[in-house]
């Protein structure tokens, strides 16, 4: 029960930290963002209290539910922003972050107060591993994408040669940019953990490491989109605006692809 | 009790007078004692920069001190009657503090809002402070007006965007590359705006600048100032892989860089950005260019608008900082005020405490009759009525000196005392 009521709490400050940022971008203020970067802390905090007392009350992880999950991927879209904080200038950036953040964790609210019980072919620490690390990669991606809208924004409006305030305003786009790359490379990483501790735990459930269901083919082309990308960046050497333009692109064909097979096919991974 | 502030200031007075008072005046070292040594003026605060000269001071008698500073500064300056008339601006009492407060926060700079006349101001106090001219009037006053120049700085955009052209251009180079350690500069043309810019950026941090003109005498002088390095003029497009901030400044007919120069150099940059600026007339850089992918091209025009924009703003946010200094004026106000009864109290109790000492003096033959503590018994009691009798006049006089209209009360209490 106190999880919930920490649930609800946290959701509401993502939210007031959301409001606040968007009024710091209408009036023009760094300094209001300020205060909403403290609020996503406080809303961090609370979120990580109602996490750890679902945790000790149910004895396992809960992020194998689907609330859960989703109140994960929050987590650590909230989490992996602050800590960019520390490193770069980049405030504002929260004004993107913040509303990505408050509407998973509506989503999140849906299946509010459900047993952290998985069903039995769930159960495992490989599972464990295999949600944590793949839903951590994706939030990462998701931020990621955050940032690469914001560069094309910012990249724009120097372009154009756009009024001012608006460009003092938003970050550099070398912040933007290394936040891009780091939360892709970082992302990249976990997620590919996540699909070997899967494919694992497949192993032993299913017998074989892969079905080719649609959920597995989805993950199968999120790797190796962003594995792609990755590579562009790392040999080929791109920077900046095709990097973040396409970090975008790739976020958002996944997103519909996730949609689609959601409405299409049901699968093994439906809890997802 | 009076404040009173003479002076003058880059619209009051053409150059030629500003340079000749503050040639005269030289430091402040010798001026300050002098400026004590006039008739009536108790404090004093000299502040000379490059757009003005501001004398503030305490006096005691207005009419005969104005008079005394006016001359002084006459004597000084070498100047005219007619022209110190035309010059000079003097202010009294709140009017001088919003002077001062105003000239603090640098709403009356010649550049609104740039940041070097409060640290002017605060050698100006040092100065004064050490050769020990100022006492309870201007050393509160200025340190009201620090504050004040703090709140405007915090509080209002005043001094927020850049208002010239190689600002401007510092500024943006910063949205692009967040900040300037290892990037590298090249300037093409080693003219006036772009020695400007390079200092700016210098200050800012840049690692490198390669410098190329077409007279490589001058580039290499500029390459000494700066610690950078010269260039032949015809290699500038080798160094184009390499550097971030490309500041064209050439008196070329033509473009002297064109879109495949700078596309060209992209396989190599791999896909850094590069800020290019054009502050040539007629431009240096061929505009396509700035329609390249992480290129980002701006020319005079396009910074000038920048500091148009600018400007704007910083006008809009001198209205705030009007505002607050009103606010703060209404703060020392009241303060101010008190000080003009300060005599008054003092006058008051001095007259009632020379009655009970005069009063004890005459007892003395038959207080001595009496046993020690009966003694010390009758000095506690003559002290306890006289403070009892002054207890309702002092709290009135402080309490009516909150308002501007003391005049008449303090008046009718000297008049009634005989002070």
């Amino acid at each position: 029960m106190i999880g919930i009521v920490l649930f609800k709490t946290a959701l509401a400050v993502y939210l007031a930290s959301a409001v606040v940022y968007g009024i710091s971008l209408w009036g023009r203020k760094v300094q209001t963002a300020r205060i909403a970067t403290w609020l996503m802390l406080a809303a961090l905090v609370i979120h990580t209290l109602s996490f750890a007392s679902r945790w000790l009350i149910a004895g396992v992880s809960p992020v194998v539910g689907i609330h859960d999950a989703l109140s994960f991927f929050a987590w650590v879209m909230a989490t992996a922003y602050l800590a960019m904080q520390l490193r770069t200038k980049t405030r504002v950036l929260g004004v993107f972050v913040s509303p990505v953040i408050f509407l998973i964790m509506v989503v999140a609210s849906v299946k509010l107060g459900g047993d952290v019980a998985a069903s039995a072919a769930l159960q495992g620490s490989l599972v464990m591993f295999h949600v944590t690390f793949s839903v951590t990669g994706e939030a990462l991606f998701a931020v990621a994408s955050c940032a690469g809208l914001m560069y094309l924004a910012q990249d724009n409006m120097l372009k154009k040669k756009k009024e001012g305030s608006l460009i003092r305003l938003f970050p550099s786009l070398r912040d933007l940019d290394r936040i891009n790359h780091l939360c892709l490379a970082w992302g990249f990483t976990l997620l590919t953990f996540g699909i070997l501790a899967g494919s694992g735990w497949a192993r032993i459930v299913w017998g074989s490491h892969w079905q080719w269901d649609t959920k597995q083919i989805w993950t199968l082309l999120a790797w190796g989109s962003y594995g792609f990308l990755l590579y562009q960046r790392l040999v080929i050497g791109w920077q900046g605006r095709k990097a973040a333009l396409w970090s975008l692109v790739v976020f958002g064909a996944l997103i519909i692809l996730l949609i689609l097979e959601k409405v299409l096919f049901p699968s093994v991974h439906k809890f997802v | 009790m009076q404040l009173v502030l003479i002076g003058m200031n880059h619209k009051s007075a053409p150059v030629d007078i500003r340079e000749r008072l503050q040639l005269s005046c030289g430091e402040a070292e010798s001026l300050l004692p002098e400026l004590l040594r006039q008739g009536g003026i108790r404090e004093a605060l000299y502040l000379s920069t490059c757009n003005r000269v501001e004398v503030v001071a305490r006096v005691t008698d207005s009419a005969e001190s104005i008079a005394a500073l006016k001359s002084f500064i006459f004597r000084q300056g070498n100047l005219g009657v007619e022209e110190l008339d035309r010059c000079l601006y003097l202010y009294r009492d709140l009017e001088a503090v919003r002077h001062l407060f105003r000239v603090t926060a640098s709403l009356d700079s010649m550049i609104m809002g740039e940041p070097q006349i409060l640290g002017q101001m605060k050698d100006a106090y040092r100065a004064a402070v050490e050769r020990r001219t100022t006492g309870i009037l201007l050393n509160r006053l200025s340190h009201h007006a620090f504050r004040v120049a703090k709140r405007v700085r915090t509080e209002t955009g005043i001094a927020g965007n850049a208002v010239s052209v190689s600002y401007a251009a510092v500024e943006l180079a910063k949205k692009i590359f967040g900040d300037f350690k290892k990037r590298s500069v090249l300037l093409i043309g080693a003219g006036e705006m772009s020695e400007l810019a390079a200092r700016h950026l210098i200050r800012q941090g840049v690692a490198t600048i390669y410098i190329a003109n077409r007279t490589f005498s001058r580039a290499e002088d500029m390459a000494a100032q700066f610690q950078g390095t010269a260039v032949a003029f015809e290699k500038f497009p080798e160094l184009l892989p390499e550097v971030d901030i490309v500041i064209a400044s050439t008196g070329a007919p033509g473009y002297i860089m064109d879109a495949p120069m700078v596309k060209a150099a992209f396989g190599r940059r791999r896909n850094r950005p590069l800020f290019l600026i054009d502050i040539a007339v007629p431009r240096d850089i061929d505009p396509a260019a700035g329609e390249i992918d992480n290129v980002y091209l701006y020319n005079i025009d396009h910074l000038q608008d920048v500091v148009d924009t600018n400007k704007e703003t910083r006008r809009n946010e001198a209205l705030k900082a009007e505002e607050i200094i009103a606010e703060e004026i209404a703060a020392f106000e009241s303060w101010f005020n008190t000080l003009a009864v300060v005599p008054t109290i003092v006058a008051l109790r001095d007259k009632m405490e020379g009655i009970r000492s005069g009063e004890l003096e005459r007892a003395a033959s038959w207080l001595r009759g009496l046993s020690e503590e009966d003694r010390s018994r009758v000095e506690i009691l003559a002290a306890s009525i006289i403070n009892k009798v002054l207890h309702d006049p002092m709290t009135g006089l402080k309490e009516e000196s909150k308002d501007k209209d003391a005049l008449p009360f303090v008046a009718a209490i000297r008049r009634l005392f005989n002070l």
